[in-house]
């Protein structure tokens, strides 16, 4: 027999109560009115020995009704066979760990490792498990093909292998897009095994889930039905960790005046429990304390060097954890910007274009920019062209000069076009190498407009924002029509409000020659005297990539612009990585993608040496763990945790119980039970209690 | 031990037998004058031949005629046969003042029998008042309980009688028991001496209670007290256990009479005995009644102690008087 509340089952210890009064002498509730009580003290009650006990078939009989209350208030019932829970089938486990650099903290890797031990050895042998890290990428390191191909009694000496090979990095955590790949590959493995399918979907998520985890990939993600997540959460020892940012000062870092100094901003988490750092050169003793509060930040200025040398890394001292804690700052070696302008413009003429192309370069002193003007009717040099980052060309060039240009093109630069007549489009079909493109004045109804503007090319995608696309307040009085009937590969950026095209890229080899049918000088337009004007040439100077290059600090995972090659750069080109290792680059790689450390890489070439720094992610120092609800918010479907999972049976089991005691209702017959022997205890107690006699004395 | 009298007690309700009037069949007239009656006429005919027609009709003492006296008070008999004045002085019949002095305290009001303590003291009272009327004496009623809340003065009109009556037959409403205040009021009051009848259970501490008597002794007066318990008071033979409830103050308490009979009875016969001490001390006339002697008989008894004593009088003036003529 069983009870559905056995707790009432308690109730009978209340059989003392009768026990006890039986055993105390009757305390009577009469009362007596005397004359006095100055001769009376107060009797105690008087227990009755157990020679007294003689009302003892009553007592039995109380006692009895109370077991039969309780036993009827536990509600029993006579248990049936419950049908047992269903096979278990076997389920497909991913098993996601995090090897971002955030994982290096102390003691995290270990427990992170014994976490993923743990879930293997719970795993059956009917479970299809895959092992799979991430950090900015995820990686496969046992598929679930390799697991069920694996004899069970191996799996675990295998993945173990697998395990003891992997090491956090130093990339970022990119949380979202391993957890898509994670599912996608789930699903793949459902498709291709459709015999197995159907069985429950885990994926253990081993992270610390750090604020920093880049979710967004999940936004776009439609999680998948019946996948579900469980996180097995990484707690670090120490929760205070600072770090260290390059403030993005181009124009200090772009000076040559080695008395500026960097400023570095200095994070402190939100759950930190000190706030007292110290910053100095690693190769310097002296430091600077610097306080920041938990979860705050500040921005200091670097200590004051004693010795300047070539590697530069600054260290933060005094939190718990320091894989953050190192910023390489590469020494800046800016040069100036050369614009070639190939014309025969006065630069102090305001109705010729050079004037405004001066005024626009000339007065930024960041990118130091220089604008040389080269006369049309003159060969334009080899060594002024390979300096250029940007060519303007506004009127024909002679044709020594057209071959450079076209080399210059191929290798990748930009070359910008005026077409300041019809006369010039032969210099388009140089250098375009196209034929049959005619050109001729526009008839112009007092002034043209630009339309349909192509603001998804880079080159206009500054102005794709509406609160700057607005160019129908620049008016064109005159543009040349050029018939691109004959030039397929041409794209054109923007057309005239007549149809006919403004801008258009013709692509030359790995570069893009970017021609404007108008010029910006004010008989043509007022291009010039727009706040549009400056934004479209450093575009134009940006699109070629020669910016990209001047830039020396980067995050560990990011693809470093590697620079151009030009006929005098011919040669091999190679790339020292801060372990020492060199990796010699292609000849036509343009991006170098192994930045796995941080640290000052050296990019050597016979023409050039180019230092730039890799740094951790920024991101990757919010070590603050990330609510899991934000998971859920993003869609993923998380997995009830065990005492979820042990409340649900019980509640389940409770249900089966409950039905079957509603089904017997036992409880109705000790209730009666429990009345008859109330019945008869009341006969017996009237018959065995004498009567008593009229108490003496005046009753109240 | 128990008092004499208490020792002697019958249970409520039995027959005191010897011819004596039962007091719970007299209890029965609902008139107290006629219970008084009763009891006096029935007194009368029981002793019919005693040569005593009253104590106040007697003489007392002979003395020395000083100058001053009234020369009509003197004996001439005496100075025939000794040539010397002496002035006779007799008890004034008219002017004996008795002074009845009642409990009215609420634990006078328990009775374990059909009528209570305060019945009882009344009927008492009632007897004695009547046969101190039919001899001519005056009567005085006072009730009290912590001070005099009904003063009566002694009168000798048979209308005053049935007023004395009524009065007694009042219910007690008074809460405790304090002779003291009352006692000292009265002897302030009573210029004269007289006779005073104090008719109490004295079922309170009796620690002043000698100096409390000490002010009718200091004043002359004659003072006779009549203690009235109820005979379950004297021998607590109650059965089940209860919560006893004090009629003075309501307190309850829980006593089991099997085991606290012992103790009533021990401290109850310690305080009676002290009583008696102290009435013996101040030449008190003590007598202790149950509420189930018959009322004769405690007539008689006090009538012969007041016999008794007139012949101590006797005794003590003759003397004194240095040979009577």
């Amino acid at each position: 027999m069983s009870f559905l509340y056995p707790l009432a089952l308690t109730g009978i210890a209340a059989v003392g109560l009768p026990i006890l009064l039986h055993m105390i002498r009757r305390h009577t509730r009469q009362r007596v009115a005397f004359s006095t009580l100055m001769f009376l003290r107060t009797t105690a009650p008087r227990l009755r020995n157990r020679r007294r006990l003689e009302h003892l078939p009553l007592l039995i009989l109380r006692c009895l009704i109370l077991c039969l209350l309780a036993l009827a208030f536990a509600r029993p019932f006579i248990p049936r066979a419950v049908s047992k829970r269903p096979e278990r089938v076997g389920k497909r486990l991913a098993i996601l760990i995090d090897t971002s650099a955030s994982m290096r903290r102390e003691g995290m890797w270990d427990q992170a490792v014994n976490a993923a031990r743990t879930a293997l050895e719970d795993a059956g042998p009917d479970d299809r498990v895959s092992i799979m890290s991430f950090d900015q990428d995820a990686q496969t390191l046992l598929g679930f093909e390799q697991w069920a191909e694996i004899p069970p009694e191996r799996r675990a000496s295998v993945a173990d292998q697998q395990m003891s090979e992997l090491s956090p990095s130093w990339a970022r955590t990119e949380l979202g897009r391993a957890l898509v790949t994670t599912a996608e590959t789930m699903e793949d493995d459902e498709i291709n095994e459709e015999g197995r399918a159907g069985g429950q979907r885990e994926i253990l998520l081993i992270s610390d889930l750090q604020q920093g985890s880049g979710v967004e990939a999940l936004q776009a993600y439609e999680w998948p039905e019946g996948m579900k997540l469980t996180v097995k959460l990484i707690r670090p020892r120490g929760t205070t960790n600072a770090a260290l940012q390059l403030m993005a000062d181009r124009n200090r870092l772009a000076s040559s005046d080695r008395d500026t100094l960097p400023r570095v901003r200095i994070t402190n988490s939100a759950d930190a429990t000190a706030e007292r750092f110290q910053l100095g050169w690693a190769d310097e003793s002296s430091t600077v304390d610097v306080y920041v509060a938990p979860g705050r930040s500040v921005v200091v200025r670097v200590p004051t060097r004693t010795q300047p040398s070539a590697g530069q890394r600054l260290v933060l001292t005094g939190d718990d954890h320091d894989f953050d804690n190192t910023l390489y700052v590469a020494p800046s070696t800016p040069g100036p910007v050369n614009v070639l302008y190939v014309g025969n413009d006065d630069p102090n003429d305001p109705t010729d274009m050079l004037f405004y192309l001066r005024q626009a370069f000339d007065i930024d002193d960041v990118l130091n920019a220089r604008v040389l003007r080269r006369v049309p009717d003159e060969t334009v040099g080899r060594e002024d062209i390979e300096m250029a980052h940007l060519v303007v060309v506004a009127d024909g060039v002679i044709g020594q000069s057209v071959a450079p240009l076209r080399q210059y093109l191929e290798s990748g630069r930009t070359v910008m076009l005026v077409l300041r007549s019809p006369e010039a489009v032969r210099v388009l079909s140089d250098l375009a190498g196209t034929e049959n493109v005619d050109s001729q004045e526009a008839d112009v109804d007092q002034y043209a407009m630009l339309a349909q503007i192509e603001f998804d090319h880079p080159l206009l995608v500054s102005f794709a924002d509406p609160r700057f696309g607005d160019f129908t307040r620049i008016h064109f009085w005159k543009y040349r029509r050029v018939d691109l009937a004959n030039c397929p590969e041409a794209q054109i950026l923007a057309h005239f409000d007549s149809g006919d095209p403004a801008w258009f890229e013709i692509p030359v080899g790995r570069g893009s020659l970017l021609v404007w049918t108008c010029g910006w000088h004010p008989a043509d337009s007022d291009l010039a005297l727009s706040s549009k004007f400056a934004p479209l040439l450093y575009s134009a100077l940006e699109y070629g990539g020669t910016l990209a290059l001047r830039q020396a600090q980067y995050a560990v995972g990011d693809p470093v612009p590697l620079p151009i090659r030009t006929m005098s750069s011919r040669g091999n080109r190679r790339m020292r990585k801060p372990d020492g290792s060199v990796i010699n680059l292609e000849a036509d790689q343009q991006t170098f993608a192994q930045t796995n450390l941080p640290g000052i890489y050296t990019s050597e070439s016979s023409a050039n040496t180019r230092r730039f720094a890799i740094n951790l992610p920024p991101k990757e120092s919010r070590t603050d763990p990330m609510p899991i609800e934000d998971l859920e918010r993003l869609g993923v479907s998380m997995a009830p945790s065990n005492i979820a999972i042990e409340r649900t049976e019980q509640a389940t089991a409770q249900s089966s119980f409950s039905e079957m005691e509603s089904e017997q209702k036992l409880w109705r017959w000790v209730i009666v039970a429990a009345l008859a022997a109330l019945l008869v205890e009341t006969w017996l107690g009237g018959w065995l209690t004498p009567t008593d006699p009229a108490p003496e004395g005046e009753q109240i | 031990m128990m008092g004499q009298a208490a020792a002697s007690n019958p249970r409520p309700g039995s027959h005191p037998g010897s011819g004596m009037v039962d007091p719970a069949a007299l209890m029965k007239i609902r008139s107290m004058e006629l219970r008084a009656r009763a009891i006096v006429h029935g007194f009368w005919k029981g002793i019919h031949r005693s040569p005593y027609h009253g104590f106040s009709a007697e003489f007392t003492e002979y003395r020395q005629y000083t100058y001053g006296d009234d020369p009509r008070t003197i004996d001439w008999r005496v100075y025939a046969r000794s040539d010397r004045f002496y002035i006779k002085r007799f008890q004034d019949e008219t002017n004996l003042r008795c002074h009845l002095l009642i409990d009215h305290s609420r634990s006078m009001g328990y009775g374990s029998g059909s009528y209570t303590k305060a019945q009882y003291a009344g009927t008492l009272a009632a007897t004695l008042a009547y046969f101190l009327f039919t001899q001519g004496d005056a009567v005085g009623l006072a009730t009290f309980d912590t001070e005099i809340r009904q003063y009566m003065p002694p009168r000798n009109r048979p209308s005053y009688l049935r007023r004395l009556i009524l009065a007694l037959e009042a219910q007690p409403h008074g809460r405790a028991t304090d002779l003291g205040p009352p006692l000292q009021r009265l002897a302030q009051m009573l210029t004269r001496r007289g006779l005073v009848v104090l008719i109490s259970d004295l079922l309170a501490s009796i620690d002043r209670l000698e100096r409390d008597l000490g002010y009718l002794a200091a004043g002359g007066h004659d003072v006779v007290l009549f203690q009235i318990l109820d005979p379950t008071e004297l021998s607590f033979d109650f059965d089940a256990p209860a919560l006893f409830r004090d009629i003075e103050s309501e307190r309850d308490i829980y006593v089991d009479p099997s085991a606290a009979q012992r103790g009533y009875q021990r401290l109850l016969s310690k305080h009676l005995a002290q009583t008696k001490s102290i009435c013996q001390t101040r030449g008190v006339d003590y007598h202790l009644f149950a509420t189930d002697r018959p009322f004769d008989l405690a007539l008689l008894d006090f009538l012969q102690h007041r016999m008794r004593l007139r012949k101590q009088v006797r005794r003590v003036a003759s003397p004194g008087s240095g040979g009577r003529t």
